[in-house]
Formats: C-alpha cells, sequence, structure tokens
C-alpha cells in the first residue's frame, strides 16, 4: 500500500499539473463547450490517460483519508466499517467517472 | 497554571541541604573570582515548573511553581532543578542520574522542546525557563512521566542477536567490518531517554505505532552484518508490520529532538525501501 | 501514584507556534489531500451532466464559470493543488533517501513555488469575470 501510494504519487503529480494547465492555461475553462470536452475525449491516449487519473487519483485520495484516520487511533469495528463505506464510495466514484468518460467520448454500450 | 497558582520560594534561611558543604565550596571560588556579589544581589534566573502529585490533594491538579535560582556560569538545567530541590523544596520530583547525557533519565519538556536538562545551557534558552514532563506520556508526579509503555515498544523489536546462535568454537570471533560499523553507528548511539518518542505525532495518536525509537532498534540490528538471515527474516517481519515503519509520515519531529543526533528519520526510510524491496521479492 | 495523569493530545495545538517546518509541511499536505479528494468527489458529479446531454454540460460549465467566487475558489484550487505537488515530490525524494537533511529548505522553497505560481495565475483566472 505504502508502495503503491507512491506510485500513484509519481503518476498524479505528471498528469494533475498537465490536467491543471491543460484545462485553465491553455483551454480557458470558461470556453469549455462539449464539443471541445469530445474532440479530447475521442484520442484514445487522452481518454486512457483520463480514466487512468480518475482511478489513480481515487487511490490516492482514499487511501491518504484511512491512513490519516489510522494515525488518529482508528481502529476495530469502526476501521472494518470506515474502510468498507470507503471502498464502496472509490468504487461508485469510478463507476460514475468511467460512465461520464464515455459519454464525453460518445461511445455509448446498451 | 494562572500566575495566581505561582508559588514563590525565595527564602533559603531553612535547614542546610546535604549539599551545603558543595555549595559553600562553590561560594568561596566565587569569591576567589573577585565577585563581590553577595546571595541578595546575585542574578537569578525564573525556572517556572510543572507541578503534581496525586498523593497530595493540594497539588492533585497541575499547576507550575517559580524558583529563582542563583545563575552560575556552566549552568545547566539540571543544576537548576537540583538547587531548587535542594534548597527550596525537597518534596521537587525528578530523574537524573549521570549528568552527562549518557544515561537518558532526564528528557524532559523544556521551553517547549525535548531536550535533556543536563545537557542544556541556561544561557542557551530565553527565560523564565519552562520545565515540563515529556509530553504524550503520563505523568506520575511533577516531571516523572510514565516510561512503561515506552520500553514495552523498544523490547518489541527484540533488541538483540539470536541468543541461540552459539559461536561455533569459544575462541571463534565475530567480526564486524569497519564500513559495516559506520553504517550502524549513529544507531547504535540511542540512550533510551525517549525524546523522540515524545516528539512524534503519530506515536502519541496511536499508543500501537512502534516509535521512532523502537524502529531505530530494530536498524541497529537489522543492519548489522552480525544478524543471522532468519534472524533477520524475523525482524523484517515486525519493522514492516502494520505498527511498523509504515506509520512514519515524515515530519522530522524525532530527528530534531534527538539529543544524541541520530538521523532516525533517515534509518526509517532506509528501512521502508529496504521493507519494500523484499515485499517485490516475496511477490 | 498509581493513577498517572494523561495530559492529553489537545496541548498538540495549542502549541502550534512551536511546530517544526517538517511539521508544518506534514499539516499543509494533509489538509492539501484532503481539500483535494473532496473536490475529486465533487468534480465528477458536475461533469456528469454530460450523461444528460451536450447542452446541459456546456450550460453547467460556463453557467459555474461566469460566476466570480468559482474563479476565486479556482485560484485557491490551484495553489492547494501546486502545494501538494511540490511537497509530494519533495516526499518521494526524502522516500529515496536524498537531501533528508535539506528537509526545512525544500518545504520553504515549495511554499515559495506555489505562492508564486498561485499569484502569476490570478490573471488568467480572474479575466473575463470582473
Amino acid at each position: 500500500m505504502w508502495f503503491l501510494q507512491r506510485v500513484t504519487a509519481v503518476f498524479l503529480i505528471g498528469v494533475l499539473a498537465f490536467h491543471f494547465f491543460q484545462l485553465h492555461f491553455v483551454e480557458h475553462a470558461a470556453d469549455i463547450e462539449f464539443a471541445g470536452t469530445q474532440a479530447r475525449m475521442q484520442q484514445p491516449f487522452y481518454f486512457a490517460t483520463m480514466v487512468l487519473f480518475l482511478v489513480a487519483a481515487t487511490f490516492h485520495g482514499v487511501n491518504g483519508v484511512y491512513n490519516a484516520l489510522i494515525n488518529q487511533g482508528l481502529d476495530g469495528r469502526a476501521r472494518t466499517v470506515v474502510k468498507w463505506v470507503l471502498v464502496l464510495a472509490s468504487l461508485g466514484l469510478i463507476v460514475q467517472g468511467i460512465r461520464v468518460a464515455m459519454a464525453m467520448a460518445g461511445v455509448h454500450i446498451g | 497554571m494562572s500566575a495566581d497558582d505561582e508559588t514563590t520560594t525565595d527564602d533559603d534561611t531553612g535547614v542546610p541541604g546535604p549539599h551545603a558543604d558543595r555549595l559553600a565550596r562553590k561560594e568561596a571560588s566565587n569569591e576567589g573570582r573577585g565577585s563581590a556579589a553577595s546571595d541578595a544581589d546575585r542574578e537569578t534566573v525564573r525556572f517556572r515548573i510543572y507541578r503534581y502529585n496525586p498523593d497530595d490533594e493540594d497539588r492533585a491538579s497541575p499547576r507550575y511553581d517559580d524558583f529563582h535560582i542563583p545563575f552560575e556560569r556552566g549552568m545547566t538545567v539540571l543544576d537548576g532543578l537540583i538547587y531548587a530541590r535542594d534548597e527550596f523544596d525537597p518534596s521537587l520530583t525528578f530523574r537524573h542520574s549521570c549528568r552527562q547525557a549518557i544515561c537518558g533519565s532526564d528528557a524532559l519538556f523544556i521551553n517547549g522542546r525535548q531536550r535533556l536538562a543536563c545537557k542544556t545551557q541556561v544561557t542557551d534558552l530565553s527565560r523564565p525557563i519552562q520545565v515540563e514532563p515529556l509530553p504524550h506520556l503520563d505523568v506520575k508526579k511533577d516531571l516523572v512521566v510514565e516510561m512503561e509503555h515506552f520500553y514495552e515498544q523498544m523490547h518489541a523489536v527484540e533488541p538483540y542477536f539470536n541468543p541461540d546462535d552459539e559461536p561455533v568454537t569459544a575462541t571463534t570471533e565475530r567480526r564486524q567490518s569497519p564500513a559495516n560499523h559506520e553504517h550502524i553507528k549513529m544507531s547504535t548511539r540511542c540512550i533510551w531517554c525517549a525524546s523522540c518518542h515524545s516528539s512524534c505525532n503519530i506515536a502519541a495518536g496511536d499508543d500501537d505505532y512502534l516509535g521512532p525509537a523502537a524502529i531505530n532498534m530494530a536498524y541497529r540490528f537489522a543492519m548489522d552484518e552480525r544478524e543471522g538471515d532468519r534472524r533477520e527474516d524475523e525482524r523484517y517481519e515486525i519493522i514492516k508490520s502494520e505498527q511498523g515503519v509504515w506509520r512514519c509520515q515524515t515530519q522530522f519531529s524525532c530527528t530534531e529532538v534527538c539529543p544524541k543526533e541520530i538521523p532516525l528519520t533517515e534509518h526509517i526510510q532506509e528501512l521502508k525501501r529496504e521493507s519494500v524491496k523484499r515485499n517485490l521479492k516475496f511477490w | 501514584m498509581e493513577e498517572a495523569y494523561d495530559r492529553g493530545v489537545i496541548e498538540d495545538f495549542g502549541r502550534w507556534r512551536e511546530f517544526s517546518a517538517g511539521m508544518w509541511a506534514w499539516v499543509f499536505h494533509k489538509f492539501t489531500g484532503w481539500v483535494l479528494v473532496g473536490y475529486l468527489f465533487v468534480h465528477i458529479p458536475v461533469l456528469s451532466t454530460a450523461l444528460v446531454g451536450a447542452e446541459t454540460y456546456t450550460a453547467t460549465i460556463q453557467g459555474l464559470e461566469s460566476l466570480p467566487i468559482v474563479r476565486v475558489l479556482e485560484v485557491g484550487l490551484l495553489a492547494v493543488a501546486v502545494f501538494h505537488i511540490m511537497n509530494g515530490t519533495r516526499l518521494l525524494f526524502i522516500d529515496l533517501g536524498i537531501g533528508l537533511e535539506r528537509q526545512k529548505v525544500s518545504f520553504y522553497a515549495s511554499l515559495l513555488i506555489t505562492a508564486i505560481i498561485a499569484v502569476a495565475s490570478v490573471p488568467t483566472f480572474i479575466s473575463g469575470v470582473f
């Protein structure tokens, strides 16, 4: 877990910086239209990067929160409950994020 | 803890303390140096000392007492405490032994930082000098804290070589290369004073965390080339357990307060990297 | 002397003036981490308007971006993200055992770079709304 947290960190440093730069300095957020988003998301590499970005960020963030709570002395039953709530929330976020990403790219399944 | 609680114990007209002889000699030597100062106009240092005594109704809730200690060149905080106890209040309780930063018994919270009282010069501190027991350890009386949990953590890493591992013959030497000695040298300097443990935010929040001192102790053996492979594996099981190195958040608090200047954070980080390597090999 | 007195950990935060650089780095890193996770969990629902339709998506984003408060918060978000990135890089180097003796300087550098980037980005974020 500790190692995964570092690996995702390395990835996120690059992608988060790129994400901010792309969507606030290259394209201004205020000028965003669905067409532009779709154009970007239809590039396979960009699409893959964004999905990976979502998964890595969710893991890194939720794992960070979980560790912070453990360091506050969370244990026993409460810890098990918190763990599964966080896992479900993460999975929910990732599933929803991928649905959104597919809608943006114009891919429809079912 | 308000100013009202301050007890100024200025009168030293009482019975001569056990160190009367020593003090008389000191005074004589002061005069020898040509200082005409009498006790009345000698420079004093105000010590603000944490007091607590569960057996005394008067002190059952913690407060701070003020002591005005005559200043002397080269005076340490421990000298001040000893003077306060011997001359003003024999009930003032604190641990001390060797007075030379070897025994590790007088680690205290002095002016908001963990320091050894015997190694801390009064002239290096701003005044008044506030002396409190180590934070995050339970106080037993005045400046004395409960160390049992700290010792338990130290013993949890089994700080010894394999006791069953007998030398091949009675004359077999177990040699350590100079390079390996250099590697672990700093980690062997630990005096079990608990300064680092007291400064660690994570150890404070969770008693299960081994803490910097115990991990450094594990490092001292894990990195020693004389440790056998099987023993080393067992030790890494403790080091990379949930309560081991992963809990460290690299705040550097321990490294900053260590009176023996052990690079604790560096040692913990080295063990993290070694543990990751071992885990990856396993997979 | 059986019952030992537990002073608790509350005094820790009362002593914030005595915190060292490494401690502040930890406090800031944790705080910015919470903000970023919180943002992630809001960001995805906002983008979810794309599931409804192209027009809703465009309208939502442009609607939000036309609010001055959103622009100001975005500068804050950028500062938080940059600090988390800079201090995260610092922590990665510390994990690799590089520059441990310069950990204070690298923390101050993280703060300085964050401040410079945040200030420099203000015109970009504010343009067209005030």
